[in-house]
């Protein structure tokens, strides 16, 4: 395997330095949009050379736009609170629900187990407007529309089943003897999850808790159905903001690059746990 | 050791029985699984109407009216083509592309695993945030990819807002997307292979790319085909990159399931065939998922296994 | 401390039944074996007892009260895993002291009572330590500690030196009796290894297929196995089993062995004309100059450390192994003559595998096979 001729090699280097070309180069054009201003944004032809502005990312973070046509308001720091609420409390709440249940599942083989496990899981897979449709006319019968608790709600469609299977593989993967022992030794079977349980599968539950995090922030459909305008995260936000702002193509590259800088962050933090997690456990990582 | 008087537990006022306590725990999470059951069989049911949001008055049962209507519906026809080209185009070209770039990445070196990782970023992109930025550098006007399709002599090339470039353009964002997923899952599968069967395949002098053939593309077997059948799920029912870029256009030229159904739902309010649409992607996802399911089980027994 | 009581315990796992119908009774302050080979149901039988697992059938009853309801943290027992079972995320200390956390000691008192235990296990110096830095004799010390902690008046060991190695299991086999006698706690010790088994037990009960094959002192089994196959389990090297006849004449009940005599017991009229199985102890063999003796090739012989094993072969191939103790003099090779003691000889019924016990006087001394 070692033994590369050197026309493989550089062949090697070619095709990786085409392969990171393609896939950063939107990540860096967009940042570099971010701190031009117009005028050199829309040069022709485009060039590196410019001078680094941060006026889109303040205006962003201050909501006032001034230009030479008009003051206008921007709310986007808005659906940024509303990501960081929506994916914060969504996983809050799965973690709440899913921990127990994923104990349960891996503790207990009790009847119909599996099948409310693998209902929980093709939750996933299931088209996510068959549900949302239907929720949509229902949320404004029972009050639920355009608010946070009926978002973070449906948001356990992503992130329960993600949260039930990877934090049950860890706690299949403890030993029951471990509880066992805990228990004889006197501990009360509450005490046993808690001292036990789950500082044990602590690293899988952290995992799958910003692996949830991540794919609730990236969430699009739900909220483009279920929220509107003050409830929007980032990812239906963005979309309003191109087309109420127009031609403001340097906050629109700073919103987006605001929009996804905190999972890429989290992604970078927790990458070890990337694999299984995507995965929901079928590939250790 | 101890006097008897402390050699005893203190008694907490109740004590959960070991039948009820599975059940117990899973409740909260089986409330929540039940109550999207409910929105579900709605949907079944309003497929199932003639039900318009603009017309309450003309509301009622059709029974199969709606699916019958898809036979003659070149809209439906459209649709459904459409969304399984989409599928096909972006798993097959995301699992040569991943395949590829697993293999470049195999070795473990400092090099290879800081790739890797930086690799995930666009993965870790929302897709609907990712098509937004595919969108400007698209821009007719100031975008560095419209400006380098200049410069290779396609002057008017007009990416997403043409008939003929909107799919290539939607497929560049996805494969830009999720290439790196296919990626990493083969990754981790081609590095958790054992070792023997190549050493034996060198010492006897094996071609590489025989060995490829014969030894590491079947012994990948499992993991490509849980990695396609997770990507063509998500695939066939593509919302976000093709809304945010094109909202189904131009024309219907990327009308796929759910862009429709939404677009059926919310702009023409007809609720029975949106309902319909989406039950018929249901069955498809549904067959599909049963498959992945068997698949992903399997490898997950494994690595279990490994661990 | 009190009596342990087991009532027609049953178990099944699916459609397994894994203990069927067993009871027995462990007297106070008594060591029982649970002997028996891998997949018997022993360590069933003590999760049953500890609360870790649910029997389908029977009671279990420690000093008179039913504890089939009471869960694990309030049965009062202490256990020791065959995998030690400790748990990984705490130090060598906070392990021994989990019983006493359990049982809301003050701070010095568990601080007196883990140093206390650890002196005993001379594991003083590793308290500090997380289980993945202890060697495996100082993990199964620690888990061994972790069990006595709280002076349990019950005490479950799961095959504790199963897993350590013959070094050490050897000392262990040596200090652990005292152990046990000082907590003067009921103990049922769980093993595969028959000399672990007759070296610690008050009494062995033999699990066999989910059932008590057999249950007495230590000398019981080894002198009056119930069966073939606990005669086998019992004993190195393994007992001689010989397929036979027995007949009866005016020189009273005997069978042949290469035309010669072996003389039985008296009291085993019974088994005349039967097909039986005639079970000889290595050690019960020796060596003769007597024209009686049966003669045989030798074939082979190992010297062991404390005694040499010799392998024969009689006119009829039939393999047969003698033990003696090392040092003592016996032919080196060629024919040899060999003499059995009669009563050490063991009949079993070829169809049952049971033993023939010899019948004395209206029945004699009770050695029925639960």
């Amino acid at each position: 395997m070692d033994h590369m001729s050197p026309v493989e090699k550089g062949l090697r280097g070619i095709a990786l330095s085409a392969v990171v070309l393609f896939f950063m180069f939107p990540i860096f054009w967009i940042v570099l949009m971010s701190l031009q201003t117009n005028e050199t944004i829309l040069r022709s032809p485009p060039s590196m050379v410019f001078e680094p502005t941060f006026r889109n990312y303040i205006a962003i973070v201050t909501g006032k736009l001034d230009s030479n046509v008009a003051s206008m308001d921007i709310t986007f720091m808005r659906n940024l609170w509303n990501s960081i609420l929506l994916s914060a409390g969504s996983v809050a709440v799965a973690l709440l629900l899913g921990v127990p249940a994923a104990y349960a599942f891996a503790r207990h083989k009790f009847r119909g187990s599996e099948e409310v496990a693998f209902t929980l899981l093709s939750f996933r897979f299931a088209p996510p407007l068959l549900v949302l449709l239907p929720l949509s006319l229902y949320f404004q019968q029972i009050g639920l529309a355009n608010t946070y608790i009926g978002l973070i709600w449906v948001y356990q469609l992503i992130c329960l089943p993600l949260i039930l299977w990877i934090v049950r593989g860890y706690f299949e993967d403890i030993s029951p003897d471990l509880e066992h022992a805990y228990r004889i030794a006197g501990h009360s079977w509450l005490s046993t999850f808690r001292r036990i349980a789950l500082p044990l599968a602590g690293p899988g539950i952290a995992a799958a808790g910003l692996l949830a995090f991540i794919f609730a922030w990236n969430n699009f459909i739900f909220a483009l159905v279920l929220a509107s305008a003050d409830k929007q995260p980032v990812t239906v936000g963005a979309l309003a903001f191109v087309t109420a702002s127009g031609i403001q193509y340097g906050q629109i590259a700073a919103a987006i690059v605001l929009s996804i800088a905190p999972t890429l962050a989290l992604a970078l933090y927790a990458q070890r746990y990337l694999v299984e997690g995507l995965s929901l456990g079928a590939v250790k990582g | 050791m101890a006097t008897a008087s402390d050699t005893s537990i203190p008694r907490r006022r109740f004590s959960v029985s070991r039948r009820v306590l599975p059940y117990l725990l899973s409740l909260p999470a089986l409330l929540v699984c039940i109550a999207i059951l409910v929105p579900f069989f709605t949907a079944v049911f309003y497929s199932l109407q003639r039900f318009r949001l603009s017309q309450p008055w003309n509301r009622g049962m059709n029974w199969g009216e709606n699916y019958l209507n898809f036979l003659s519906d070149p809209d439906f026809w459209n649709t459904l083509q459409v969304s399984l080209t989409y599928a096909f185009l972006t798993v097959g070209l995301e699992l040569l592309l991943g395949l590829g770039i697993a293999l470049l990445l195999k070795k473990r070196s400092r090099l290879n695993n800081f790739i890797s990782i930086m690799l995930l970023m666009p993965l870790m992109t929302a897709p609907a945030l990712a098509a937004l930025m595919w969108k400007l550098m698209t821009n007719p006007n100031f975008g560095i990819l419209s400006y380098f399709a200049a410069q290779l002599g396609f002057p008017d090339f007009r990416w997403g807002s043409s008939p003929d470039t909107a799919l290539f353009t939607v497929l560049l964002v996805d494969i830009w997307v999720y290439t790196p997923f296919i990626m990493i899952l083969l990754l981790a599968g081609l590095r958790s292979l054992p070792t023997q069967p190549f050493e034996a395949a060198a010492l006897d002098g094996v071609p590489r790319v025989q060995q490829f053939w014969r030894i590491t593309l079947p012994m990948l077997t499992p993991y490509i085909l849980t990695a396609s059948l997770f990507r063509l799920l998500d695939s066939i029912q593509q919302f976000d990159i093709i809304y945010a870029l094109t909202q189904g256009g131009p024309g219907d030229t990327l009308m796929v399931f759910q862009v429709e159904a939404y677009l059926n739902f919310f702009q023409s309010m007809n609720v029975g065939r949106s309902a319909a649409l989406l039950m018929i992607l249901w069955v498809i996802t549904y067959f599909l998922s049963n498959i992945f399911i068997k698949n992903w089980l399997r490898l997950r027994e494994r690595a279990r296994g490994e661990a | 401390m009190p009596e342990l009581r087991i009532e027609n315990l049953t178990k099944r796992f699916k459609n397994e039944t894994v203990l069927d119908g067993v009871s027995f009774t462990v007297a106070e302050g008594e060591t029982t074996i649970l002997f028996g080979p891998s997949g018997a149901g022993k360590t069933v039988l003590l999760r049953c007892i500890a609360g870790a697992v649910d029997p389908e059938e029977g009671r279990i009853t420690i000093g008179g009260n039913d504890i089939s309801d009471v869960p694990p943290e309030h049965r009062g027992i202490g256990m020791a895993f065959q995998n030690f079972a400790l748990f990984p995320h705490m130090t060598a200390f906070d392990n021994i002291a989990s019983p006493l956390t359990a049982r809301r000691w003050s701070r010095e008192k568990i601080q007196e009572g883990v140093e206390q235990v650890a002196k005993l296990l001379k594991i003083g110096h590793v308290l500090s330590h997380p289980p993945r830095a202890l060697s495996n004799g100082q993990k199964q010390r620690t888990a061994l500690a972790r069990a006595l902690a709280a002076s349990p008046e019950i005490l479950l060991l799961d095959d504790p030196l199963r897993n350590v190695d013959a070094k050490l299991r050897f000392e262990m086999r040596l200090e652990l009796p005292r152990l046990l006698a000082d907590q003067g706690a009921t103990v049922i010790y769980v093993t595969q290894d028959y000399k672990e088994a007759m070296a610690l037990g008050d009494r062995i009960a033999v699990l066999s297929g989910g059932r008590i094959a057999q249950i007495g002192t230590p000398e019981d089994i080894y002198r009056r196995p119930a069966s073939v196959e606990i005669a086998r389990h019992f004993g190195d090297p393994t007992i001689n089993l010989l397929d036979v006849v027995p007949e009866k004449d005016g020189g009273g009940v005997f069978t042949r062995l290469s035309d010669q005599r072996v003389p039985l017991d008296s009291g085993l009229e019974a088994a005349v004309g039967r097909d039986c199985v005639l079970g000889l102890r290595p050690e019960a063999l020796r060596f003769s100059d007597s024209p009686d003796g049966i003669p045989v090739e030798i074939e082979a012989e190992t010297p062991f450390n404390e005694k040499t094993v010799t392998l024969v072969v009689t006119a009829r191939k039939r393999e047969i192994l003698i033990s003696r103790p090392a040092g003592t003099a016996a032919p080196g090779s060629g024919t040899a003559r060999i003499e059995v003691d009669a009563t050490d000889a063991l009949l079993f019924d070829r169809a049952t595998q049971e033993r023939i016990a010899p019948q004395h006087r209206g029945g004699g001394k009770s050695e029925a096979a639960a």
